[in-house]
């Protein structure tokens, strides 16, 4: 195989300049905020008992959320300089945590459930999508369907407390909250992986009901029009087997389907980001909810940027992957 | 005088013509939508859903923002969908924040569609470089999740801690939006210009706005109804979010913030489904129909999903 260096090429300069836009909204954001952030953010803080801060530290805050008078040019290679030796502040709400620590704790867990649950879902959905396809104007093909507008019409949110409740409240199938019991020892053995299985079971499964119905629906349009072409004919005519020709029909329309699955991560962060606030997961997320109710401008900002970096990793991973799946797309690149 | 007016006659006459030109366009759509049983489904739906928010704009059985009754109550002759946990009557609430969540919906809807038809068509239409730009600038707002962008433009409204209404939800929203239909027209325009009627266009000497609003417009009509649509989707979606994360405004009545209000009572703990689900349940009857709506452009804009009966019978046999 043709490897298709001016495709990475594209891609690596289309990750790197994405990438710079995402830090400079994060550099922005704080610089059009009204009043004196640093001075909140500096009187939270002793607040909340960090008897240790001194004024020095508002000095350095208030370069941080550019109130210095230096010019902005050099506030933002101050700000790159930071964020590059990984010096991203410390929250408020977890004084005196710094940001870094809290993200390390919580990132494992986040990506764990965004990887299994999307990974999962885009199986499920495309063979829900290859079944309804392929069986259309059925009522089968119609239940499916209305199934899965029906679960993307419905609001995220509502659908994880409505789980919750039946499963962890009243039927007290499943934990209310956590990553891993309590019990376990942290670790590579048995105990702890089923823990952590049986903790992520309803977050995954809420997140998995919410993505479904975008590849089942687009599947199934995906794979009645491959159904109707001419090299399925062809194959017909050449006395396959019906089972070896919706595998034929499938394999190419997964492709369209793939594209979105490289967008879709972005999206189900965002649905990840709520399910974990609700769901008690220990992830970006439920300190994401917590970062907002109490205003901690840092930790938002941390969140904000490894989140990006994180999607646009996968979405890069992806992409990649694709361009050796799909030579037309490699193309595409020249 | 009479000169003038017969001027403005023919300047009316122009006028008429060309607005005929567009609603024959849109008419068409529409007449195509209606003959698929499902976005007939959905249109009836959603015509249902406008007209209770119309009703709910003039009439609401009782006042949704006082405390009239006793809290928690389940449905009764009294309040048909029972009272909130804070002595609210739930019907009134819905009916009363009908025609917000509509109105958020589809004018983010319409914004939106709008930037992205015009960023969109733009950038299929200029030079590579400004192309290139565009591109990579539609790329960051699809990849950064849009609700991180929520969260933070929320957080900074929320620290200006002024009353706008409804104008950063509307501003938030649009701008987490609009990029995703934007690379739809981008792409779509770029192989329409090369396609040969357009080409014939340009060397007849057609101007560029007009090739735009006549050849291409009318080319991805359906596409921008569908994205319209999809939009409007996530307006409605969006402002539930917004309002979960009680980074709007929290004190009005919609759908979004008799949520936020329901769950922040942990009205899902305390066993007051009536609460909770009949908002959960318009918000996704309005998106329900505009799925349907959508399914049936689907199949307008791509005719091998359309329902052949006799065909498909002879190929089976």
């Amino acid at each position: 195989m043709r490897i298709p260096i001016k495709y990475i090429i594209k891609k690596i300069s289309l990750f790197f300049v994405v990438f710079m836009g995402a830090i400079t909204v994060n550099f922005a954001l704080p610089r059009m905020m009204p009043g004196n952030p640093a001075q909140v953010v500096y009187s939270q803080i002793l607040r909340a008992g960090g008897s240790g801060v001194s004024p020095v530290y508002l000095n350095q805050l208030e370069v941080e959320y550019g109130l210095s008078k230096a010019p902005l040019y050099i506030q933002y290679f101050q700000y790159l300089d930071n964020l590059f030796h990984g010096n991203l502040g410390v929250s408020i709400s977890y004084f005196p945590e710094p940001v870094s620590t809290i993200l390390a704790q919580a990132l494992p867990w986040t990506l764990f459930l965004v990887i299994s649950s999307i990974t999962i879902s885009f199986f499920i959905g495309n063979h829900l999508g290859r079944y309804a396809g392929t069986n259309r104007n059925t009522g089968k093909d119609l239940a499916i369907d209305l199934f899965s507008m029906f679960m993307a019409a419905f609001p995220a949110f509502v659908l994880a407390f409505i789980i919750l409740d039946i499963f962890a409240v009243y039927g007290n199938l499943f934990p209310i909250g956590g990553a891993y019991g309590i019990s376990v020892n942290e670790g590579l053995n048995v105990p702890f992986i089923l823990s952590v299985l049986y903790h992520a079971f309803l977050p995954a499964l809420t997140i998995i009901l919410i993505s479904l119905g975008g590849w089942v629906l687009g599947m199934r349009n995906n794979i009645i029009p491959s159904l109707n072409s001419d090299f399925i004919n062809y194959s017909e005519n050449l006395g396959f087997k019906k089972y070896q020709i919706k595998s034929i029909a499938y394999r190419n329309a997964i492709l369209p389907n793939m594209t979105g699955f490289a967008m879709s991560i972005g999206l189900s962060t965002s649905g990840v980001i709520i399910e974990e606030s609700i769901f008690s997961y220990p992830g970006v997320g439920m300190y994401m909810i917590n970062a907002i109710n109490s205003l901690d401008y840092p930790l938002i900002q941390g969140i904000f940027l490894m989140v990006v970096i994180a999607v646009l990793i996968g979405n890069f991973a992806v992409d990649i992957l694709y361009g050796f799946l799909d030579p037309r797309i490699r193309q595409e690149g020249d | 005088m009479e000169e003038k007016s017969n001027l403005n006659e023919k300047n009316i006459y122009n006028k008429s013509t060309k607005s005929k030109v567009r609603t024959s366009v849109i008419k068409s759509t529409l007449g195509t939508l209606l003959k698929n049983n499902k976005s007939k489904t959905g249109f009836i739906m959603l015509l249902s859903i406008i007209t209770f928010s119309i009703i709910g704009i003039f009439y609401s059985p009782y006042n949704p923002n006082a405390y009239l009754f006793k809290i928690a109550q389940p449905p009764n002759s009294v309040n048909l969908l029972g009272t909130t946990g804070y002595g609210q009557d739930v019907f009134s609430e819905l009916l009363r924040g009908a025609a917000p969540t509509l109105m958020i919906a589809f004018t983010v809807g319409l914004l939106g569609t709008l930037i992205a038809v015009l960023v969109g068509i733009f950038a299929g239409f200029t030079s590579k470089t400004t192309n290139a730009v565009i591109n990579i600038f539609i790329n960051i707002f699809l990849v950064i999740p849009g609700v991180l962008l929520i969260m933070l433009f929320g957080t900074y409204f929320m620290g200006i801690r002024q009353n706008l209404g409804y104008l950063p939800t509307i501003i938030i929203l649009v701008i987490t939006g609009w990029a995703f239909g934007a690379r739809t027209f981008r792409s779509i325009t770029l192989s329409i210009v090369k396609r040969d009627f357009v080409l014939s266009s340009i060397l007849i000497g057609e101007s560029k706005i007009s090739i735009i609003v006549r050849q291409i417009m009318r080319a991805i009509m359906p596409i921008i109804v569908s994205n319209f649509f999809f939009t409007s989707m996530y307006g409605a979606m969006g402002l539930t979010f917004i309002e979960y994360l009680g980074v709007g405004n929290i004190q009005q009545v919609n759908w979004g913030t008799m949520l936020y209000w329901a769950i922040n009572y942990e009205a899902y703990l305390t066993g007051t489904w009536w609460w909770i689900l009949p908002p959960s349940i318009m918000i996704s009857l309005l998106m329900f129909s505009l799925i349907l709506l959508n399914f049936g452009l689907d199949e307008m804009a791509n005719p091998s999903l359309r329902v052949f009966k006799k065909k498909k019978r002879d190929k089976n046999e």
